[in-house]
C-alpha cells in the first residue's frame, strides 16, 4: 500500500479478444477502504475487468498490479474473487468448497474455520456450512462464495454482480455484508448494473460502456458533472452510444466450426410488420 | 511440505473426493471393473450351460422319411427326448429340395425331416430344418450326432469286412505320451503369455475409456458449471491445476483398471482351479519396467484427454470428441495382438500406442530386450511430453474460463 492508500492500480489497460477490443484504455486506483462499484450495461466490460484484476486474464497492454507494481496475478493470495457463476462445487459441502479454496491459499482450515464462521453469522449461514450445495438457493450460494472469498483473508474483495438474481432479503443481507466490510475497514469492488444498489453500497462509481470508462467519482460527483437530478440520469447521459453485444464467447472458432455455423444458420424471415391487428 | 505440492495434491484429493461422492461413479469405477470379467468368464458360461441342459431335455419331433428301414436310427432314439415318425417312401429328384415339407417345418409342425435313401451301398441324406429355431436346429443337431456315430460304426465294419486292422487303418498317426510334458516353456511362461493377450489390451482400452469422464468432468464440466473461473483467480499456476487434476484422473482412472485386472485374474483362476494358470514368471526388473511402461502410457493418454475435454467449451462437445477417438487406442491394441513378437522389427516399439502394448506383451513373457525398452521408453517418454505439453497450452488458454452457459 502506498502513502495515500492505494491498493491496486489498473494502468493503461486494454484487453483484445482476436480482432474485438473489450476494454481500451483503462485507468483508475483502488484506495484501501474503499467500496468501489463498477457500472455498466450487459458487455460493457465489467466482467473483462474484474477477470484481469483477478488475474484470470492478462492486460493485451497496459498493467494491473498492486501499489507496489508487483503484477496481480503473482499476488492473488491478496485478492477474494466472488464470480457471477459463484462457482461452487455440488457434491461437496458449503464448508468443504470454503476449505478448499483455503487450502490452496495456504490458511490453515483452523483459521479459515474462525473467519469462516464470523461471517457466516452475519450471513446467517452457519447451520448450512455442513450441508451439500447441490440444493442450496441461488442466495444460499452466492454467502457461501462469499464466505469462501473471505475465509483467507484478503485485502481486496471483488464481487461480480453479488445481488444479481437474489430475492430481497438476500440482496439486503449480502449488501449489509459489503458494508460489514468496509466498517472493518476492508476494499471492496462491487460490479452491478442496478444503479441504487451502486447508489447505497459504493464510495465511488466507475462507470464502464462498451470497453471504455465513461466516469468515475463518488455517485453525488457524477450527477453534478453531468447536471443531471438522479444517478440513473447521470448514467444514461453517459452512456448514450449504442451497447454492443457480449463477445467474448464468440471468438477463435476454428475454421471448420466457423464454416458449419454458416452452412446451417437458419434464415430469418424476410417480413416487415406493417401495422395493424397481430391477433390475425 | 513444498506449497507447490501442497496445491497439486490438495486438487488432486478434491478431485477424487468429489468424483467419488456420486454412486454412478462407484458402479462405473469400482462395480463394473471388477465383475465385467467374472461375469463374461464365469456367469456367462453357467448361463450358456443351462441353456444348453435345457435345450438336451427338450423334447424335438423328427419325421425321418426312407427307402430302406434304417434300424440304426431308430435304436439310437430309442427312450429319448426325440420322438421320431417313420415314413417310408420313394424318393425322386434332390434330398435337400424341402418340397412339401417346406411349410410343416416352417409352421413348426414338425422340427427336422430326415430323409435317408439308400442305393448301391451309399445311405444318401439331407435333414430339411429351420436354422432360425432352436428346436429345429436341437433336432438338426441330435440327428446329426447320431449319424455321425452310425457312421463309424459302419465305417469300422467295412474296413473289418476288408480284413484290416481297424485302429491302425483309422488312426495310423499318433502322439505319444503327454502332450503338455513335450513343452519346454515353463508354466509361469506360459501364464505369461496368456496373460499378455489380455492385460495390455485391458489395459490399453479401460485407460483410455474410465479417463474420459473424469476428465470431462475436471475440465468442460468445471468450465460448463462456472467452477473454473473461481479456480483460476486462486494463487495456483495453470501447471498446478493441471497436474493437480492430471493426478485425481489418473488416481480415478488407475483405481478402475487395477480392478479390473484383479476381475479378470479372478476370473481366469476360477476357469482355472486347476492349473490353467499359474503365476508369471517375471524378473524384478520386468515388473519395474511395467509399471514404468503402464505410468509413461497414462500420463500420455490422460494429459491428451484432458487437454481435449478442456478444449471443448461443453461437456456434450468433450464427449463427442473423446468418445470416437477411443478408436485410436482400439485400433493399435487389437493390431498388436496379431503382431508376431519373434524377431519382430524395433521400429514398431516407436509407435505410438502399439509401443507400450508390444513393451507388455514382451514383458509379460519376461524378454527383456534392451535395444526394444531403449526404443520404447524414449519415445513414450517423447509422447507423454508433447501430451503434456499440449494439455498445458489448453490449460493456459484465458478462452477456458469463459462457458456457454
Amino acid at each position: 500500500m502506498t502513502s495515500d492508500g492505494t491498493l491496486l492500480k489498473v494502468s493503461n489497460v486494454r484487453k483484445n479478444f482476436a480482432e474485438v477490443i473489450a476494454l481500451d484504455g483503462v485507468s483508475f486506483e483502488i484506495k484501501s477502504g474503499e467500496v468501489v462499484g463498477l457500472v455498466g450495461s450487459n458487455g460493457a466490460g465489467k466482467t473483462t475487468l474484474l477477470r484481469l484484476m483477478s488475474g484470470v486474464y492478462r492486460p493485451s497492454n497496459g498493467d494491473v498490479t498492486l501499489a507496489d507494481g508487483t503484477p496481480v496475478y503473482r499476488m492473488r493470495g491478496n485478492l477474494g474473487v466472488v464470480p457471477e457463476s459463484t462457482g461452487l462445487y455440488s457434491r461437496l459441502t458449503a464448508w468443504e468448497n470454503i476449505r478448499y479454496h483455503s487450502r490452496l491459499y495456504g490458511v490453515s482450515d483452523s483459521i479459515a474455520w474462525k473467519r469462516t464462521l464470523k461471517f457466516a453469522q452475519s450471513l446467517d449461514m452457519e447451520d448450512n456450512l455442513s450441508r451439500y450445495t447441490k440444493g442450496f438457493s441461488r442466495g444460499m450460494r452466492q454467502k457461501t462464495a462469499l464466505l469462501r472469498a473471505l475465509a483467507h483473508g484478503p485485502k481486496v474483495l471483488l464481487l461480480d454482480e453479488p445481488t444479481a438474481g437474489l430475492d430481497v432479503t438476500s440482496a439486503r443481507t449480502v449488501r449489509a455484508l459489503v458494508e460489514q466490510i468496509k466498517q472493518e475497514g476492508g476494499t471492496v469492488v462491487y460490479s452491478t448494473h442496478q444503479l441504487f444498489e451502486a447508489q447505497q453500497v459504493c464510495d465511488r462509481i466507475i462507470i464502464i460502456h462498451n470497453g471504455v470508462i465513461k466516469a468515475n467519482g463518488p455517485p453525488s460527483k457524477l450527477i453534478q458533472d453531468t447536471a443531471t437530478e438522479t444517478l440513473e440520469e447521470a448514467y444514461v447521459s453517459l452512456t448514450q452510444e449504442k451497447a454492443r453485444m457480449r463477445f467474448e464467447d464468440a471468438k477463435q472458432e476454428s475454421g471448420i466450426t466457423k464454416l458449419w455455423h454458416k452452412l446451417f444458420r437458419p434464415k430469418t424471415p424476410e417480413l416487415a410488420y406493417e401495422g395493424g391487428d397481430l391477433d390475425e | 511440505m513444498n506449497k507447490s505440492l501442497h496445491r497439486i495434491t490438495t486438487i488432486a484429493k478434491k478431485e477424487v473426493v468429489e468424483f467419488a461422492r456420486d454412486w454412478r461413479t462407484i458402479v462405473a469405477i469400482i462395480i463394473i471393473p471388477i465383475l465385467m470379467f467374472p461375469v463374461l468368464f464365469i456367469v456367462f458360461p453357467i448361463l450358456l450351460e443351462s441353456e444348453a441342459a435345457e435345450l438336451d431335455s427338450k423334447e424335438v419331433n423328427v419325421e425321418v422319411q426312407y427307402n430302406s428301414y434304417p434300424d440304426f436310427i431308430v435304436t439310437q432314439f430309442n427312450n429319448t427326448t426325440t420322438q421320431l415318425t417313420l415314413i417310408s417312401t420313394n424318393f425322386t429328384g434332390s434330398l435337400s429340395d424341402p418340397r412339401d415339407d417346406l411349410d410343416r417345418v416352417r409352421d413348426m409342425e414338425i422340427d427336422a425331416v430326415l430323409r435317408l435313401n439308400y442305393s448301391s451301398d451309399i445311405w444318401y441324406y439331407s435333414i430339411i430344418h429351420l436354422s432360425t429355431s432352436e428346436s429345429s436346429s436341437e433336432a438338426k443337431a441330435r440327428i446329426i450326432n447320431a449319424l455321425i456315430s452310425f457312421e463309424n460304426n459302419l465305417t469300422a465294419q467295412r474296413i473289418a469286412a476288408g480284413g484290416l486292422e481297424v485302429n491302425s487303418t483309422l488312426d495310423p498317426l499318433r502322439w505319444d505320451g503327454e502332450t503338455s510334458n513335450a513343452d519346454v516353456a515353463t508354466e509361469g511362461e506360459q501364464a505369461g503369455l496368456i496373460l499378455s493377450l489380455f492385460i495390455p489390451l485391458v489395459l490399453a482400452i479401460w485407460t483410455f475409456s474410465s479417463a474420459i469422464q473424469p476428465s470431462i468432468d475436471m475440465t468442460a464440466g468445471e468450465r460448463e458449471r462456472g467452477t473454473l473461473e473461481a479456480l483460476l483467480g486462486l494463487p495456483c499456476s495453470r501447471n498446478e491445476l493441471l497436474v493437480g487434476k492430471w493426478l485425481g484422473v489418473a488416481t480415478i482412472t488407475g483405481v478402475g483398471v487395477l480392478l479390473q485386472i484383479v476381475g479378470l485374474l479372478f476370473a481366469i483362476g476360477y476357469l482355472a482351479s486347476s492349473d490353467f494358470i499359474g503365476v508369471p514368471d517375471l524378473s524384478g526388473f520386468a515388473i519395474l519396467l511395467i509399471i514404468l511402461s503402464i505410468m509413461l502410457f497414462a500420463i500420455m493418454v490422460v494429459a491428451l484427454e484432458l487437454a481435449l475435454a478442456m478444449r471443448s467449451h461443453s461437456v456434450k462437445e468433450a464427449g463427442s470428441i473423446l468418445g470416437p477417438a477411443i478408436i485410436l487406442i482400439i485400433f493399435p491394441a487389437l493390431f498388436t495382438q496379431v503382431i508376431n513378437l519373434d524377431g519382430i522389427e524395433s521400429f514398431w516399439f516407436g509407435i505410438p500406442v502399439i509401443n507400450i502394448l508390444l513393451a507388455l506383451r514382451e514383458l509379460l513373457l519376461d524378454r527383456v530386450i534392451i535395444e526394444h525398452v531403449v526404443i520404447w521408453m524414449i519415445t513414450s517418454i517423447v509422447y507423454a511430453t508433447l501430451a503434456a505439453y499440449y494439455a498445458a497450452r489448453q490449460f493456459k488458454r484465458e478462452d477456458i474460463v469463459t462457458t456457454l452457459s
